[in-house]
């Protein structure tokens, strides 16, 4: 290899999408505008991985994270615990409590015990008991690995937001998608290999807020960021030509802006020129890309039904599982869908009730849609939020209403899809659904287990920043959930 | 300038890293330059200074420990790798032996392994870290000159056979200063004073001229906020608005009067601890405000309070040590001499803060202080003035208005009864229902009906109901009131749960009956009064709650109220309220019976005087005098009766009151750290857990560093400051000049601007970052100096333009032969293209502004709760204001600021990265910030850009890229020009489209198709690598 195309192609950090086509002088630019392909090179990747990585076969090829942000009730979907009626409304013993609970509810004279007001059945050829308030999600059972017992180590939204998305309670930490867009890049090569969405939620809930640091990029370069994909005005930031210009308009302003930008190059002789002669490039592909991405008129209308009527209505929780489908298919690594609302201090059935509504149904179309198209292999389905809810009610406690508080001692997650076992639970809770009783998972360990089915070993996945080996999975040592795993 | 020893030719195309080579050149093996990078990337972590972690009992950070004879050997013998442990271990082949092991993922390289080997039989001598030793003059006595930092950059060049290039042609040079130094472009008139100046000394001049601007202040203080992490928003759970604006105006000021950097560093870590602290040294205390805080409610307040101090510890050290000490937060550092203890003992400079654990969401989060503007005092003095004369003039009313207790009136005087009824049939007139559930049902007979046609009946499955809250007259609240209505409660749907709300400012008044499920108001108080168990159904039922039970008192004024109801069906018909009024009784009648109603009692809102005679109580002897003065407050503020008599005197003196408080109410305030007056005590906080307290710590700092010297008996933040700033402190200069290096050329001498420890990057001029610091220091901490010294040198006025061997050569530029070529900060791109625009408001100061942004930025992330939900942009010019001015909101910050690598604020940056990216290129060609400005500047050119298309394109080239276009440019864009404008001729919709994007009014006399096509050529300009890099 020559020196110099060496040289350029360690100026990674100094791109978003790659060296795609940087190649000595004309050459790159003649394959950027399109014209005499003959003889070029096929491109280099426009997210391409790090050296070295993935470190062993990967199961999965891309991520979609389903994080229902507020923390959802455990008890009430998925941790059926049915001896709990016997305890309606008496005192929770006090040898459960800690010292760490919410000062929301730590000044309570009492915490009576409310059991969950939703019927639960069994499900699938694994028996799995869900409620009933995810009919849909109860025909996916066989499918995914229900983790019981995931724990955190924050109680309240902010920083257990953070520490899910980043691996610590500090803002600043980069985001698990920034993590995975740094080492693996994507094979998309006219879209961003990190997408976020968030979908609208349910008038009802109690919509804590999302901050920019869960899909930002930290410590790590800006274009690890994820780009967030929006439901309304342009779907990528900027992405429209303004009022009055059209792409004829913006196509010949390119020619001669990159003739000029060449020019500066023979002249100046800076790489990063060639770089942003091909971002300008990059950013008039987009212009198209993301349009025919956000299109869902050539969908089936089978694919459709399975998604349910709110798909057609942009900005809605089924048409973002849509998306993600689409995302994946077109080769990019991670997609997080944030919905809101999930935090059922008080009224808890009739919030969750319309939680689960809202997204029922578009999440188990997601999985049946990306196994109808052989795709689940390949793509890793999270589901989750940041902790789960008390056992006893927060508030008033009546036998059909009830609120519940923060517990990070152990709520439900679950993974379906590339590299894990479906079908399977993992972890017990205490009768109260109050402490693990069997194979505690922390919430870093669910992360190594991702990292881990995309081939990566998290232990070795590391940068160094502020004088520390920064990892996504922390400092302390932490494990893969080999049960987990097919 | 003539370099003798520097031969023009041939590049001598060579590569290495200078560290090894200039090793290899002298054959002398460095602890510092080659042996510690190894062993602190490779062994440290198990070998080094955390002694929780370090394996084997061997410590190889310090000879003494590395050779001491362990059970396998002697892990270091100078003189002789072969009997030494360590190489013994680094060559085996055993995995089980052979260092560093295989699960810890590091090897060492063949070169490593030798230099090490090489090291040991040289002796194996150690070194201390070479930022921890003072600086020195290495190479000449007098670094007080310019050349001198040419020099010593170029026999750097010298030994690495690299050649300097010449100076950059003018044009170049303008652009290159003006945006150094104020962040903006130069200015036609500034190009051509420069251009013109035959002066030997033009240069230094023109540098003087932007160092003299106010725009220098402002572009200076934007590198120093992102390191102060400066934001107009709490950044964290709600991230509500804070108001500390006064200290970014702070920074600003001190960089433009050029306050030396030491009385900088004293006044922000600790002015509030300086004899008689002016408001200037309160307000720049804001810096250690900046970290982020929280309001979310559940949070445990010690684990806030830990957190603040580690941030505010951490950011100290980071800004002015250069040091990363947060990693000894949780254990000793790894790799740098800070224990766990001495950064507690750093903390707890910080850790008895006076501002609450919890931020309270609110704007002003104490400590807080009022920016008094200079003639503060006498307008105060004014308007209390005037209100004195106010409060005298009604006091002689007062003594003229005939006053007859009713309590003392024989026989006394009559009660009456009245009764008011707010709802019947409908809401009071004007007012603006709304509902949650079903729309409202106002029905008639057959349904339930208990007074007039119609009841409302309100049906939901859990809470629904009908309500106003704006546009009817207010409901006053008699004395004695009693608040009653009728409910039907259906039968086959009875609801859980029945609520009545009263509005009166807010929503703090209810009443419910049933199950205490609606969870509105907190429990136990008047906004969530229980009236009873639910009334029977299927028939109608009066009930009835007294006023005062939700906290309606005699007087207050009701703007709204609602009929609430969960799961279930409820008609509510005929609401209204009694009163009954016993003068004699009356407090509001009885001067006697409001005496009565208030002994005991303190009365914050009375005058301190009476507030003592008042709580003793009628039965107490009074003076005639005390009396009268009682008497007086009392038919002034109190009497209902006397209320008409006194209400001109009363309407002029509440309207002074008011002036007075408009007045303290518009002078803004600004948050300032103080201490709690008596200390928390400090501990060390085993692994870094908030509740996990170890060893008591003192304020104090690290040992490897000087001593400091302390004031009081116990150490505090300003001796710290002074620690910083003495003349022996190895740190601090030489950090601080690196940022300012790394500001001006792009890079610092010290590549890790953050990290000055042993995992930091050696600097690439040692003796130049000395020569700086040392300099700096002697100069007073002159910052405008130092940056003219660096600004007027050779090395900063050399072309960028290079061939490419030389860019291959050294591809970061570390050595200095060329000019500095890098893209503009995102603040720097925006304030650009407004520039160029003429559109830019050079307004400096003020609350933070909020520019054109796309729509669901903040929106989509916030908290319901959140006063940061809604961005409205400014009204005005408001949208063109320098970036600077742009509010910062932490967990949703402007996209055009993130999208070029500004950071979120939430923790220090010393260094913004430089990204290019199509979404970059997305926003500078579509954003309507860039668009607006290129169609103003598209109106510049054709109104002051000469009369044909040629010189105008030539009044674009130069106001855009300071230079006049090439011949080939020229066609290029007038061809473009003219293909576009035949579009636009055919299509005027769309040229019209084009030029009204934004808020300002295009210009009229401008043809609609003209200035579209050149508004496309202006966006093509602005868009160049040329416009969007500092040349």
């Amino acid at each position: 290899m020559n020196p110099l195309s060496e040289y350029q192609q360690l100026l990674t950090r100094r791109n978003f999408f790659g060296h795609s086509g940087l190649r000595l002088g004309g050459m790159a630019l003649t394959y950027l505008l399109g014209r005499d392909l003959a003889g070029a090179a096929a491109p280099a990747a426009v997210h391409p991985p790090l050296p070295g990585l993935p470190h062993f076969a990967a199961k999965a090829k891309a991520v979609i994270y389903l994080h229902m942000n507020g923390g959802p009730s455990q008890l009430d979907l998925w941790d059926y615990k049915p001896g709990l009626k016997n305890h309606f409304n008496k005192d929770l013993p006090r040898s459960f409590l800690g010292e760490r609970i919410t000062t929301m509810t730590s000044g309570q004279t009492s915490f009576p015990v409310a059991p969950s007001k939703f019927k639960f059945a069994q499900h699938g050829q694994s028996g799995r008991w869900v409620s009933e308030l995810l009919p849909h999600t109860a025909k996916i059972v066989d499918d995914i690995a229900l983790v019981k017992t995931v724990h955190t180590n924050a109680i309240n939204h902010d920083p257990a937001c953070t520490f899910l998305m980043t691996g610590s309670e500090i803002p600043g930490k980069a985001s698990l998608g920034s993590w995975i867009s740094y080492g693996l890049g994507s094979a998309a090569n006219d879209l961003p290999a990190f997408v976020a969405l968030m979908p609208r939620f349910p008038e009802s809930g109690n919509g804590q807020a999302l901050f920019s640091r869960m899909w930002g990029s930290g410590f790590l370069p800006g274009r690890h960021a994820g780009v967030v994909l929006r439901s309304a005005g342009d779907p990528v930031l900027y992405l429209e030509n303004p009022p009055g210009v059209d792409r004829s308009d913006r196509r010949a302003m390119l020619d001669v802006l990159n003739q000029f930008n060449q020019r500066s190059f023979e002249r100046v002789g800076d790489p990063d020129i060639q770089t942003r002669i091909s971002q300008y490039e990059m950013a008039y592909r987009l212009q198209a890309s993301v349009p025919e991405l956000a299109d869902l008129s050539k969908e089936s209308p089978a694919t459709l039904e399975m998604y349910g009527p709110e798909v057609k209505t942009p900005g809605s929780f089924a048409s973002s599982a849509l998306l993600a489908r689409r995302l994946v298919e077109r080769g990019v690594r991670v997609v997080q869908i944030m919905h809101r609302g999930w935090d059922s201090h008080g009224d808890l059935p009739h919030q969750l009730g319309n939680q689960c509504l809202d997204t029922d149904r578009g999440t188990a179309a997601l999985v049946q849609d990306l196994k109808q198209r052989g795709l689940l292999d390949d793509v890793l389905v999270i589901w989750g939020g940041e902790f789960g809810r008390t056992v006893y009610s927060q508030g008033t406690l009546t036998q059909e209403n009830y609120g519940r508080d923060h517990h990070p001692r152990n709520f439900c997650m679950w993974m379906a899809g590339g590299g894990i076992k479906g079908g399977i639970v993992h972890g017990e809770t205490d009768d109260f659904s109050y402490n693990p009783v069997a194979d505690p998972v922390h919430i870093n360990e669910i992360n190594a287990t991702m990292l881990h089915c995309l081939g990566i070993d998290h232990e070795r996945f590391s940068l160094k920043f502020q004088g520390l080996d920064q990892r996504l999975t922390g400092v302390e040592s932490v494990s893969v959930v080999k049960n987990l795993l097919a | 300038m003539s370099r003798p020893w520097l031969l023009s030719g041939l590049y001598f195309l060579t590569c290495v890293p200078a560290g090894a080579e200039q090793a290899a050149e002298a054959g002398i093996v460095s602890y510092n330059r080659d042996i510690r990078p190894i062993l602190s990337d490779k062994c440290f972590a198990c070998h080094g200074m955390d002694s929780k972690k370090r394996k084997a009992d061997l410590r190889l950070d310090v000879l003494e420990e590395a050779v001491k004879p362990l059970k396998e050997g002697t892990p270091l013998v100078p003189g002789n790798p072969d009997a030494s442990l360590v190489w013994q271990r680094i060559v085996s082949v055993d995995p089980e032996e052979v260092m560093p092991p295989p699960d810890s993922h590091k090897t060492l390289k063949a070169e490593e392994k030798e230099i090490l080997r090489r090291w040991i039989s040289q002796g194996a001598a150690y070194q201390k870290h070479w930022a921890f030793e003072p600086p020195v003059h290495r190479v000449l006595p007098d670094p007080e000159t310019q050349p001198l930092l040419d020099q010593l950059v170029d026999a750097r060049l010298d030994a690495a056979n690299l050649i300097p290039l010449a100076a950059a042609e003018r044009p170049v040079l303008i652009r290159r200063v003006s945006f150094a130094l104020t962040g903006l472009p130069p200015s036609l008139e500034e190009r051509e004073q420069f251009l013109g100046d035959n002066h030997p000394e033009a240069y230094e001049r023109m540098v003087d001229r932007y160092l003299a601007s106010p725009r220098y202040g402002e572009e200076m203080a934007r590198h120093w906020l992102d390191v102060a992490r400066y934001a107009d928003t709490h950044g964290l759970h709600l991230d509500n608005e804070r108001q500390m604006w006064a200290y970014r105006d702070w920074v600003v000021r001190a960089f433009n009067n050029n306050q030396p950097f030491d009385q900088f560093t004293v006044e922000q870590l600790a002015g509030d601890l300086l004899p008689e602290a002016t408001q200037e040294q309160l307000i720049a205390t804001g810096f250690n405000r900046c970290n982020v805080t929280t309001g979310e409610g559940g949070s445990i307040d010690a684990e806030q309070l830990f957190r603040y101090a580690v941030d505010r510890a951490s950011t100290t050290a980071q800004t002015w040590l250069g040091l990363t000490v947060g990693c000894a937060a949780c254990h000793d550092h790894k790799y740098d001499p800070v224990s766990q203890k001495e950064f507690y003992s750093f903390y707890a400079f910080f850790h008895s803060n006076a501002d609450p654990a919890m931020d309270g969401n609110t704007l002003l989060t104490n400590p807080v202080m009022k920016i008094k503007p200079p003639d503060y005092q006498t307008k105060v003095a004014a308007f209390e003035e005037k209100r004195d004369a106010l409060q005298a003039a009604l006091n002689a009313k007062t003594a003229t208005v005939g006053y007859q207790d009713p309590a003392e009136q024989n026989p006394p005087p009559e009660v009456t009864e009245t009764e008011v009824i707010w709802f019947d049939d409908a809401f009071p007139a004007g007012a603006q229902t709304g509902v949650a559930g079903h729309p409202q049902q106002l029905v008639e007979k057959p349904a339930p009906v208990a007074s007039g046609q119609r009841s409302l009946k309100r049906s939901g499955e859990g809470m629904a109901q009908d309500y106003y809250q704006s546009g009817a007259a207010p409901l006053e609240v008699p004395a004695g009131g009693r608040v009653f209505l009728q409910v039907y409660l259906d039968p086959q749907d009875t609801p859980e749960e029945i609520m009545i709300q009263f509005h009166t400012g807010e929503w703090l008044h209810r009443a419910w009956w049933g199950q205490d499920i609606i969870p509105f108001g907190a429990v136990g108080t008047t906004q969530r009064f229980g009236a009873g168990p639910l009334p029977e159904t299927g028939k109608w039922v009066p009930l009835e709650v007294e006023a005062s039970s939700m906290g309606l008192l005699p007087g207050m004024k009701i703007s709204g109220i609602a009929f609430t109801v969960h799961g279930g069906t409820a008609y509510f018909d005929r609401l209204g309220i009694k009163g009954r009024l016993d003068p004699a009784t009356d407090p509001s009648r009885s001067f006697t019976a409001w005496r009565k109603s208030v002994a005991g009692k303190d009365l914050p809102e009375v005058p301190a005087a009476l507030r003592g005679w008042l709580k003793e109580g009628p039965d107490k002897e009074r003076s005639g005098i005390e009396l009268q003065q009682l008497r007086g407050y009392y038919l002034q503020n109190v009497c209902a009766g006397t209320a008409a008599a006194l209400v001109a005197e009363k309407g002029a003196l509440k309207e002074a009151s008011k002036e007075l408080e408009a007045y303290l109410e518009s002078i803004p305030s600004t948050f300032i750290f103080r201490d709690l007056e008596q200390p928390r005590d400090s501990f060390v906080m085993k692994r870094g857990q908030y509740d996990q307290p170890g060893e008591k710590v003192e304020p104090g700092t690290p040992a490897v560093l000087p001593p400091l010297a302390r004031a009081g008996t116990r150490a505090n933040r300003l001796d710290l400051a002074r620690w910083l700033v003495a003349p022996e402190h190895p740190l601090v200069a030489r950090v601080t000049v690196n940022r300012f290096w790394q500001q001006v050329f792009g890079t610092g001498l010290v590549k890790s601007s953050h990290d000055f420890g042993t995992q930091g990057d050696l600097p690439s001029h040692p003796e130049l970052l000395d020569g700086l610091a040392l300099h700096f220091q002697k100069s007073g901490w002159n910052v405008k100096g130092l940056m003219r010294l660096m600004l007027i040198s050779q090395t900063f006025r050399r072309t960028s333009a290079a061939p490419a061997e030389a860019w291959q050569a050294d591809p970061d530029n570390r050595w200095l032969a060329r000019g500095s070529r890098f893209r503009l900060d995102a603040e720097q791109l925006r304030d650009q293209a407004l520039f160029a625009g003429g559109l830019l408001d050079l307004t400096m100061g003020g609350r933070g502004v909020n520019p054109y942004q796309p729509p669901n930025i903040w929106e989509p992330v916030a908290y319901t709760g959140s006063n940061t939900r809604n961005y409205v942009q400014s009204a005005g010019t408001g949208v063109h204001r320098r970036s600077l001015y742009t509010f910062y909101k932490r967990t949703a910050p402007a996209p055009f600021m993130i999208n070029f690598d500004a950071p979120s604020r939430e923790q220090a940056c010393t260094r913004r990265e430089r990204s290019n990216t199509p979404l970059q290129a997305l926003q500078l060609m579509n954003d309507v910030q860039h668009f607006e400005a290129a169609r103003a500047l598209a109106e510049r050119t054709l109104l002051l850009g000469g009369a044909t298309p040629e010189s105008r394109i030539g009044f674009a080239c130069r106001t855009v890229l300071n230079r006049e276009p090439t011949e080939e440019e020229r066609v290029a864009l007038l061809q473009f020009q003219q293909s576009r404008l035949e579009k636009y001729r055919v299509a005027p919709a769309e040229a019209l489209k084009a030029i009204t994007f934004g808020t300002v009014k295009p210009s009229d006399v401008l043809k609609e198709p003209e200035l579209a096509s050149w508004t496309l050529v202006a966006n093509l300009l602005l868009n160049l690598d040329e416009a969007v890099t500092r040349p």
